[in-house]
């Protein structure tokens, strides 16, 4: 792993690395990138992945409203809103 | 009235012979919060709201639920309505959520008095504690030492005799390990068993609740509330529930014990592979019998889970973006700006690095050599258990390699390191299937835990297994001295 590729995977993760630690955390990765890649080694030809341990479909409920609007609690917690929206810097000149 | 290190049976009985109020029961489990402050087990108290809930319940002592005017903690990773919870992390250092997780509500409704928010790992990101933005939680039993991690502020609060049980969660081993590290006792239920609505998603394929107690009793008691099928979480399992503490007590008499051949014990500490031996005679003198068993894949547990668990990690925390909730950056140019400086600023160092792993194993040409290959290895791994436990009923392994480390001692060089340290508990996670450690001895005056992983659903034969190991012992009464706290 490079730092070209450490640059890549943080603009994707949305992380800024400070300069100073970025040595660390490329080597970081690649001791990460060894350990799983050991798997490499074992036989999953005609394996199914097993995405989830209870392997059954998410279960679904009808699309009806079942709580009051809370919009206001909601917001709350928002850094900066107004009554109805959360803000954000300008996108669209 | 002392109420420190007693078990919820044991204060359910002071209530109940009126020797406590609930009033006066909360008040003390605050005090001892506060004498124990140093221990940094709490990031957010409950007491105005916990204190009155407790004022107004003492008039009503005969609500028949066991937990009943009872305080626990509950580990900062659940949502509480109106209490702070920050999951440990700068990100969500002003968070107040709008809503109480399944889980929690559930042990409130049964009329247990939440005091306050355990701290954690940052995110659950962790096995020692040290990840947290709010500093390390010491090990009740040494100063300076680890509690364990992701869960190490609700095991140290248990283990030092402040509240009588506290909830955790466990992806990895985030119940089981810091439990072993602080002698007390710690169950992982079923994946679906315990509803994850409410709490903050780290890898949500591994994550579930569970109880931290000083017995298996009291486990018993804290998953007979927190159990059941909750439509708000789409993984939830729609099963039975039994009486957990009704089924306690039965003969094992001919139960069929696993000892994992791939794990070789001879590399372990000797005294902790001594504790184990021991522990096998205990078991032994009851009616069980070992059978040595194989899982071939399990040795791939630790990087079939960290090529996973990072990969959900990132997806998960991609909602951290400073617009919505949580830390939002000054100064910011323009809205991608603001998402790399707000989650720049808000994450700590291990899940920085857990989210760049996971970005990269889902990143396109690298997908199907890492995430999709650790899913089918995960396979290989139930198909192993789904194996033996055709001739089993449980399976004994230790906890944890070792006891509680150095704050500092672990992982600064190579991450790598502290990964290990999940070596027995991860594949569990991975099955989707119970475990429980229970303590059983110390090593260098500090707990070793044994742990029991069960068959789907089987938390019941776990927790029986557990108890008449603590009804013929007598490790988990061992209290911490706390001296060095106080």
């Amino acid at each position: 792993m490079d730092q070209e590729t450490v640059r890549t995977i943080c603009y994707l993760a949305r992380l800024e690395i400070d300069q100073k630690k970025s040595e660390k955390i490329q080597k970081d990765l690649e001791t990460i990138v060894d350990l799983i890649g050991g798997l490499k080694n074992i036989d999953t030809s005609a394996i199914e992945p097993l995405y989830s341990p209870l392997e059954m479909t998410a279960s679904i409920h009808e699309d009806i409203e079942n709580s009051d609007n809370q919009k206001e609690k909601f917001l709350k917690n928002a850094p900066e809103s107004n009554d109805d929206y959360f803000f954000v810097p300008r996108v669209v000149e | 009235m002392n109420i420190q290190f007693k078990s919820i049976i044991e204060l359910r009985a002071m209530l109940d012979n009126k020797s406590i109020s609930i009033s006066e029961l909360i008040h003390e489990s605050f005090l001892l919060a506060k004498k124990y402050n140093e221990l940094n087990c709490f990031v957010t108290m409950n007491e105005e709201v916990g204190q009155k809930k407790a004022d107004a319940a003492g008039s009503n002592n005969k609500n028949s639920s066991m937990l009943f005017g009872i305080p626990l903690a509950q580990k900062d990773l659940f949502c509480t309505e109106n209490l702070r919870t920050t999951c440990s992390s700068k990100i969500l250092s002003n968070f107040i959520p709008p809503y109480t997780a399944t889980a929690v509500k559930k042990l409130e409704d049964a009329g247990s008095i939440t005091i306050g928010k355990t701290n954690m790992d940052e995110f659950a990101m962790g096995s020692s504690n040290e990840t947290s933005f709010f500093g390390n939680v010491h090990n009740p039993w040494k100063k300076g030492y680890v509690p364990g991690g992701s869960s190490g502020g609700s095991a140290a609060a248990v283990a030092a005799g402040i509240v009588p049980a506290a909830t955790g969660t466990d992806t990895g081993g985030s119940i089981r390990q810091p439990a072993a590290h602080c002698g007390i006792t710690g169950l992982k239920p079923t994946y679906g068993r315990v509803s994850r609505w409410g709490m903050i998603a780290f890898a949500s394929s591994l994550d579930q609740a569970g109880p931290l107690a000083r017995t298996a009793e009291d486990c018993a008691i804290l998953l007979n509330s927190m159990s059941g099928y909750d439509s708000k979480d789409t993984t939830s399992l729609n099963s039975d529930v039994p009486d957990f503490l009704a089924n306690i007590n039965q003969p094992i008499d001919g139960l069929k014990i696993g000892i994992i051949k791939e794990f070789n014990l001879n590399d372990l500490d000797s005294e902790v592979q001594a504790r184990f031996e021991e522990s096998k005679k205990t078991y032994e003198k009851l009616g069980a019998k070992f059978i040595e068993v194989s899982l071939p894949n399990i040795s791939a547990s630790v990087p079939t889970y960290y090529s996973i668990a990072p990969a959900e990690c990132s997806s998960n925390l991609s909602r951290f973006d400073g617009v919505r909730f949580g830390h939002r950056a000054k100064n910011t140019t323009d809205l991608n700006d603001l998402y790399i400086k707000s989650r720049s600023e808000g994450f700590g160092d291990e899940v920085k690095r857990r989210i760049l792993i996971g970005t990269y194993a889902l990143s396109a040409g690298y997908y199907d050599a890492y995430y999709k290959k650790a899913q089918q290895v995960r396979r290989l791994i139930k198909n192993d258990f789904d194996q033996v436990f055709q001739s089993v009923d449980v399976l004994m392994t230790p906890t944890s390699p070792n006891t509680a480390f150095e704050f500092g001692s672990k992982g600064m060089q190579n991450p790598v390191e502290l990964y290990l340290e999940d070596l027995f508990t991860i594949s569990s996670n991975l099955a989707g299937l119970p475990a429980i450690s229970i303590p059983h001895g110390q090593v260098n005056s500090l707990p070793v835990g044994l742990q029991l992983i069960g068959n789907f659903l089987k938390e019941d034969q776990l927790l029986n297994t557990a108890h008449l190991f603590q009804k013929n012992s007598d490790f988990h009464l061992a209290q911490p001295s706390l001296e060095d706290f106080s």
